[in-house]
């Protein structure tokens, strides 16, 4: 995307008038540059190192879109944490899509993101190490998947085909599974079921400062999970010692929830500070926090690669559980596989998911893993970090020009 | 027009319904002498120079859609490919891949646009071809055209004419094609005033190359937009490429719709927009010749050309940061959250 910061010249366009409300006021460079600033002596306060953390894929993708980091200063550094629901979702979720694709008369229904993760499976008959199935290679074998946008859309290919089971792939974290549960609650069409891969982000989040070598100073919280969630799910943060504040996705968001993070360094205290109040309550969204807890009930999960995180997930309450895939057709599903052996072999997903590495660090970066041929699932979703750091070239760094 | 409302497979087989289509559809559309002869070939007038020739298929889904439809698309698309070598285009052939059922009154009105398209360009269809493909196995209507063009003395425009210090331009505002298809694709162009930009560049280019005869190099900006042209213009040159993000000219329509699909305007595909690099001394008659013609009112100066880092397209943000400008993938998938 283009990173406009005034609209064109000619005049303003008939989309002028929700320039504010789509967030252009706040690509105003003045503004930006201000907060530039204001970060730059905050740092030089601090006098030490500071690590920030953010923990979505929209915020890498604002960070690459807008070359950011390049506004930050020396010694601040702000690394991708785990934000991509593609990149962690269980590879046996993965390998029990493809098995329902395969079951004759079922239509699986997917997010375009998904088709090309690598699941579990060996690819048979592919000669270049460890390829793995995803969605893309069971349908070229004659699996039934369908890309759709929403589970809406796929609810309306359950009506259009009556006579079909749709299975609906619901991939994503807190943010896409109210969806799911607002559709469930109207009336679905009785041959629709959902694959349940919801992901709940608070507990992982939770783990983080428990990992070794973890040394995050603060935390940008996703804004759009946390317009669903409220914010006290992630005082255990805040207790841990990090400093935490829910940020927007325009540049200004990012820089004024940066700012927000070295205040709370610079007091000495650690607490939730909303820098997002345009979208966020501190509540939540109430009426969407209830649907969903009508629909759904806390459930283990898988990280992909990653370890099982208690209440990480979401699962079909029994009142619902007609809908549930894994009711319908408990054939598809398999064991899990051994956590080390869930990414392709030298794949390095889980620690650049982690925040551990950079993907430039993975030897596989670029070289045998592309946005053309990914070999895992942080390249292949647009939520994934690899990708986003293949779409911008973040690898360079800060470029500098020499001109003629 | 015949007995028939709709394409039978009988209309692609030579005979009698293939003779009816010709006469009543394509030579009284095309009104064009060497078609209406229905010689095996035309045999046309040189007016000199050097020959360029190219070929272009054309498959768009829906075929009619807001701004254009596929037989406009089939003759600029090839128009422009030879108007950016700087050949003023002249002769053009068309192919066309028929779906059975396919209405005959929709196939009379993708002809009339062709001839419309290819008045506006100075060109004349001289041959043509139908085919009929069973239902099923086509997507309505294909077409493909070849063109021919002829390169007047002293022109010389290409890559091999790219240096560091060079101006970039465009004709206008980028990623109205790719998105108008996209929004008419996903039901979302209803209430939108986007539309495609599908033109013949033949006269602006004519335009340009009168003003500044020296203009280095010409692309138009199809398939993968201002990023795979800027990706082409510095592969294996020791060049690069800087565009200036706060200068590309966008609808606001665009910016809207390519937020909402998550696709960058910069990727997205024209029809009739093109990239022009000239000497920094000429890049102000450039725009003023551009910004005179019809077709490059809101034209732009977007970028330079750069020593370091060659072999890199860059994007240089509102804020002074910069970032690669890289080629796009193919397939462009929607955003889950």
């Amino acid at each position: 995307m283009s990173g406009r910061a005034h609209p064109p010249r000619g005049g303003p366009g008939p989309a002028a008038a929700n320039a504010v409300l789509r967030g252009e006021a706040f690509r105003d460079p003045r503004l930006v540059a201000a907060l530039a600033r204001r970060i730059g002596s905050a740092v030089a306060e601090l006098g030490r190192p500071v690590t920030l953390m953010h923990i979505c894929g929209t915020h890498e993708h604002a960070l690459g879109r807008f070359a950011l980091r390049d506004l930050l200063p020396e010694g601040l550094t702000l690394l991708a944490g785990p934000g991509c629901p593609v990149c962690v979702c269980d590879s046996a979720l993965i390998d029990a899509a493809i098995g329902l694709a395969s079951v004759p008369g079922v239509m699986l229904a997917s997010f375009g993101d998904m088709l090309a993760v690598p699941g579990g499976l060996p690819l048979r008959g592919e000669a270049r190490g460890d390829v793995r199935m995803s969605l893309l290679s069971a349908r070229a074998r004659g699996a039934t998947v369908r890309t759709v946008n929403s589970i809406f859309e796929a609810a309306e290919l359950a009506r259009a085909h009556p006579q079909r089971e749709v299975v609906f792939f619901s991939v994503g974290f807190e943010t896409t599974v109210v969806a799911t549960a607002a559709l469930l609650l109207r009336r679905p069409p009785t041959n629709l079921s959902i694959l349940e891969a919801n992901y709940y982000t608070p507990p992982a989040t939770g783990l983080l400062p428990t990992l070794p070598g973890f040394a995050v100073d603060g935390m940008l919280l996703p804004g759009h999970a946390a317009a669903v969630t409220g914010t006290a799910v992630y005082r255990g943060l805040a207790a841990a010692g990090i400093a935490c504040t829910v940020t927007g996705f325009e540049p200004a968001d990012m820089l004024a929830g940066v700012a927000a993070l070295l205040q709370q360094l610079l007091e000495g205290v650690a607490r939730i500070d909303n820098s997002y109040r345009r979208v966020v309550a501190p509540e939540g969204n109430l009426r969407a926090l209830a649907e969903l807890t009508e629909v759904f009930e806390p459930a283990p999960r898988r990280w992909r690669g990653i370890a099982d995180i208690p209440d990480s997930g979401f699962d079909l309450r029994p009142a619902f559980r007609r809908h549930s895939a894994r009711t319908r057709f408990p054939d598809a599903f398999q064991a899990h596989a051994e956590a080390a052996q869930e990414h392709p072999a030298g794949c390095r997903c889980a620690d650049v998911t982690l925040g551990r590495i950079t993907p430039d660090a993975c030897p596989l970066f670029g070289r045998r893993c592309t946005p053309d041929s990914p070999y895992g699932p942080c390249m292949v979703s647009h939520e994934g970090t690899c990708r986003a750091w293949q779409a911008y070239g973040m690898r360079h760094g800060r470029i500098a020009v020499r001109t003629a | 027009m015949g007995r028939y409302e709709t394409i039978r497979l009988s209309h692609g087989s030579g005979g009698r319904l293939t003779a009816d289509l010709v006469r009543d559809i394509f030579a009284d559309a095309f009104a064009s002498e060497p078609l209406a002869a229905l010689t095996d070939a035309a045999v046309l007038e040189n007016p000199g120079g050097r020959l360029a020739f190219t070929t272009d298929a054309h498959s768009v889904a829906p075929w009619r859609f807001p701004g254009g439809d596929i037989g406009r698309l089939a003759v600029a698309g090839t128009v422009n490919d030879l108007a950016v070598m700087g050949a003023r285009p002249r002769y053009l052939s068309a192919a066309f891949l028929l779906e059975e059922g396919f209405r005959l009154d929709d196939l009379a009105e993708v002809a009339r646009s062709m001839k419309r398209t290819a008045d506006e360009a100075g060109v004349i269809i001289v041959a043509g071809d139908t085919k009929v493909v069973e239902r099923g196995k086509g997507d309505g209507i294909y077409i493909a055209t070849a063109g021919v063009g002829f390169v007047p003395e002293g022109r010389d425009i290409g890559p091999h004419r790219l240096a560091a210090g060079g101006v970039l331009l465009v004709n206008g505002t980028l990623g109205d094609h790719g998105l108008a298809v996209m929004a008419a694709r996903q039901g979302l162009d209803a209430g939108s005033d986007l539309r495609s930009d599908v033109a013949p560049l033949a006269s602006l280019v004519e335009a340009l190359l009168r003003a500044v005869p020296a203009t280095r190099f010409l692309r138009d900006l199809t398939r993968g937009g201002l990023a795979a042209v800027a990706n082409e213009m510095v592969e294996g040159r020791a060049i690069g490429v800087r565009v200036f993000d706060a200068e590309v000219p966008l609808s606001a329509d665009v910016v809207e719709m390519s937020e909402m699909l998550g696709i960058d305007p910069m990727v997205a595909a024209n029809e009739g927009k093109l990239l022009a690099v000239v000497a920094p001394e000429d890049a102000d008659a450039a725009l003023a010749a551009m910004r005179a013609h019809p077709l490059g009112r809101s034209a732009a100066v977007i970028g330079d050309i750069l020593v370091q880092p060659a072999g890199m397209a860059l994007v240089e943000t509102a804020y002074g940061s910069r970032r690669v400008l890289e080629m796009p993938v193919e397939e462009q998938l929607p955003r889950i959250c």
